[in-house]
């Protein structure tokens, strides 16, 4: 049985609040290569923009020249850092296909596309102390924005990252020198010879935090399942993962990014990218 | 020299019908590709529209196909989304009262399987307050005729068109389908079975592949391509069934520029639908209205009846004439 009002993608979104959208164009103002072959773009967008982006929210980029029609539809890119003084956002880009290799080729005074903010965001509970991020890859883009937010709180932060080898991960002058900071490489060349996930185990079994925030490919949240569930109090700490689907419109309407969750199918894009991980029909 | 400060976009795509479905301009939303209006309303000013269409609606509430559901193809998608949506009810519930108190007309696009579902939900809507007109898409598969398109064929496609007739008063338009083997004898068919007027094309049929899974990238293997590939097909078929009916054609496929719509309307169209482009770039709606409006000012045009079709061949009393526009609409 179908939940109607889930079904139709209109449901208000889980976490955090829905900000107004719009289409703009923006200079790039920054192009800083990171992780290996990953860079760092920044653009600029007003102040008020800037200001009312929260982790988790992501924006749509148009990854063509103007008169070409390939790549066709936008690409859903995560926020990694929102500045409102310097009024810029920045985003984390790796190519992995056509879009992505345009993107990390663009060159500072260029002029980017964007729609945005779109979807929901992470939420950190008003009685969350302790708080474990698990990110996997460029996945760590929206997690880096949640731990500066959580630190500012004065919350304490494990940031926990995998990738396929050392020049892969992020430079821990990313983060907070609060934050622990534990790594995982497939290759073995730094940190843990194997997934990120096996790191999360300790962590939960010792009843630490309060909360985990993943991002990573679904594969991921797979095992992250397998390391948090056997060790949970209850449903303490509560798990929230950003999914990732292909995308067209980004605004609920085409249905082409949907989620099956216990409450029907989600277009990710509005309900999502963020869900409780119990929510989600694995 | 007769100078056209103020062109009047406006269209009437029933003139036939007392109910009227007259709009501002010509630029209408695709179904599909504009959920049910409120999708967007924060994006842009729907309410400036000649029209929108709503997502699909059927019979009963559908939860759609397995992912992944939408792939990219050079200069175009496919999708396989399954219709997803509320069933007719759960919209009648939620839509129509809202519709209601906007200005931009708002048309309920309705997908079945059977010949008496079409009926049913045409009946529905017919009583609902904000609803302008009922576009029928036959692009669906017959049960009843072991799950051969309807629009595939024109006694299928009338069957339905007559049985929506019946059902309601509501200004008809059938949404034809590119898979028809003779497109211009399906137009023919739903003009006589009383449409008020005919929309095409909806996507074709097509696949991608997976290079390195080996496997098809959509989960229901098949979808429909949309986007600007298909615009030359799309253009070709508006051509050839505007040419055959005497009712108001609305044209689409691919359209992401002013030039493409001048190109449908050219080719016949009275009005446009603008699909796929609408997720790239939902401000096109916008700047499309403006850029006609703008270039009827420099054209000197100041209805667009005046370039309604006028790529066709010229029908005149002559013989040749004649056999041009039959040639024409026979492909």
């Amino acid at each position: 049985m179908v939940d109607l009002e889930s079904d139709i993608g209109l449901q208000p979104a889980t976490f955090g609040a829905v900000v107004s959208a719009s289409e703009f164009s923006s200079p790039i103002v920054g192009v800083e290569p990171v992780m290996g072959d990953a860079v760092l773009l920044t653009v600029t967008v007003p102040a008020a923009m800037a200001e009312s982006v929260r982790p988790g929210h992501f924006f749509d980029l148009l990854c063509r020249l103007d008169g070409s029609f390939d790549p066709l539809l936008r690409r859903p890119y995560s926020v990694f850092r929102s500045d409102p003084r310097h009024q810029t956002l920045t985003f984390l880009v790796r190519p992995f296909g056509r879009g992505s290799a345009w993107l990390v080729s663009r060159t500072v005074g260029a002029s980017l596309e964007l729609l945005g903010p779109l979807g929901n965001t992470y939420t950190i509970a008003p009685k969350s102390r302790n708080l474990l991020m698990v990110a996997g890859g460029v996945g760590a883009a929206p997690l880096v924005m949640l731990t500066d937010r959580a630190v500012a709180q004065g919350l304490n932060v494990t940031f926990l990252m995998g990738s396929a080898d050392g020049p892969g991960l992020l430079s821990p002058s990313m983060l907070p020198s609060v934050v622990e900071y534990q790594v995982a490489t497939d290759d073995g060349s730094k940190g843990h010879h194997g997934f990120v996930t096996d790191l999360v185990g300790d962590y939960v079994r010792s009843h630490w935090p309060d909360q985990v925030f993943a991002c990573g490919p679904e594969s991921m949240y797979r095992s992250l399942r397998g390391a948090v569930n056997p060790h949970r109090t209850g449903r303490r700490p509560t798990v929230q993962v950003s999914m990732e689907r292909t995308m067209a419109c980004g605004l609920g309407a085409c249905l082409g990014c949907v989620v099956e969750t216990r409450h029907g199918m989600q277009a990710s894009c509005v309900q999502g990218p963020v869900y409780d991980m119990d929510e989600i029909v694995w | 020299m007769v100078v056209s400060l103020n062109p009047d976009l406006s269209v009437d795509l029933a003139p036939e019908n007392v109910r009227e479905l007259r709009l501002a301009n010509p630029i209408i939303a695709a179904s599909g590709c504009f959920g049910y209006g409120l999708e967007y309303s924060h994006v842009i000013d729907v309410q400036r529209l000649g029209a929108f269409v709503s997502k699909g609606v059927t019979p009963r509430p559908r939860s759609g196909n397995p992912m992944p559901r939408i792939a990219e193809s050079p200069a175009g998608m496919l999708n396989a989304i399954g219709l997803q949506n509320p069933g007719v009810h759960g919209f009648i519930k939620k839509y129509p009262r809202i519709w209601e108190t906007w200005q931009v007309p708002g048309i309920v696009n309705i997908s079945a399987e059977a010949v008496d579902d079409y009926a049913m939900m045409a009946r529905l809507l017919d009583e609902q307050p904000g609803i302008s007109a009922i576009e029928v898409n036959v692009s669906c598969p017959n049960i009843a005729r072991g799950g051969y398109c309807f629009g595939w064929d024109a006694e299928m496609s009338a069957d339905v068109t007559r049985a929506v007739r019946a059902a309601t008063t509501l200004p008809v338009i059938v949404k034809l389908s590119p898979g028809a083997v003779d497109i211009a004898e399906v137009g023919r068919a739903v003009e006589a079975a009383g449409a008020d007027a005919i929309s095409l094309i909806n996507t074709f049929v097509g696949m991608a592949i997976d290079p390195r899974t080996r496997r098809p990238i959509l989960a229901n293997v098949t979808g429909g391509v949309s986007g600007p590939a298909i615009k030359p097909m799309a253009v070709r078929m508006v051509y050839q069934v505007a040419a055959a009916v005497g009712i108001p054609v609305i044209g689409m496929g691919g359209i992401s520029c002013l030039d493409d719509v001048l190109e449908f309307l050219f080719a016949g169209a009275s009005a446009v639908q603008i699909g796929t482009a609408i997720f790239v770039q939902p401000s096109l709606l916008m700047r499309l209205i403006d850029e006609l409006s703008a270039w009827m000012i420099a054209e000197q045009v100041s209805t667009i009846g005046e370039i309604v079709g006028a790529a066709l061949p010229k029908i005149d009393t002559t013989t040749n004439g004649a056999m041009e526009a039959m040639q024409v609409a026979a492909g």
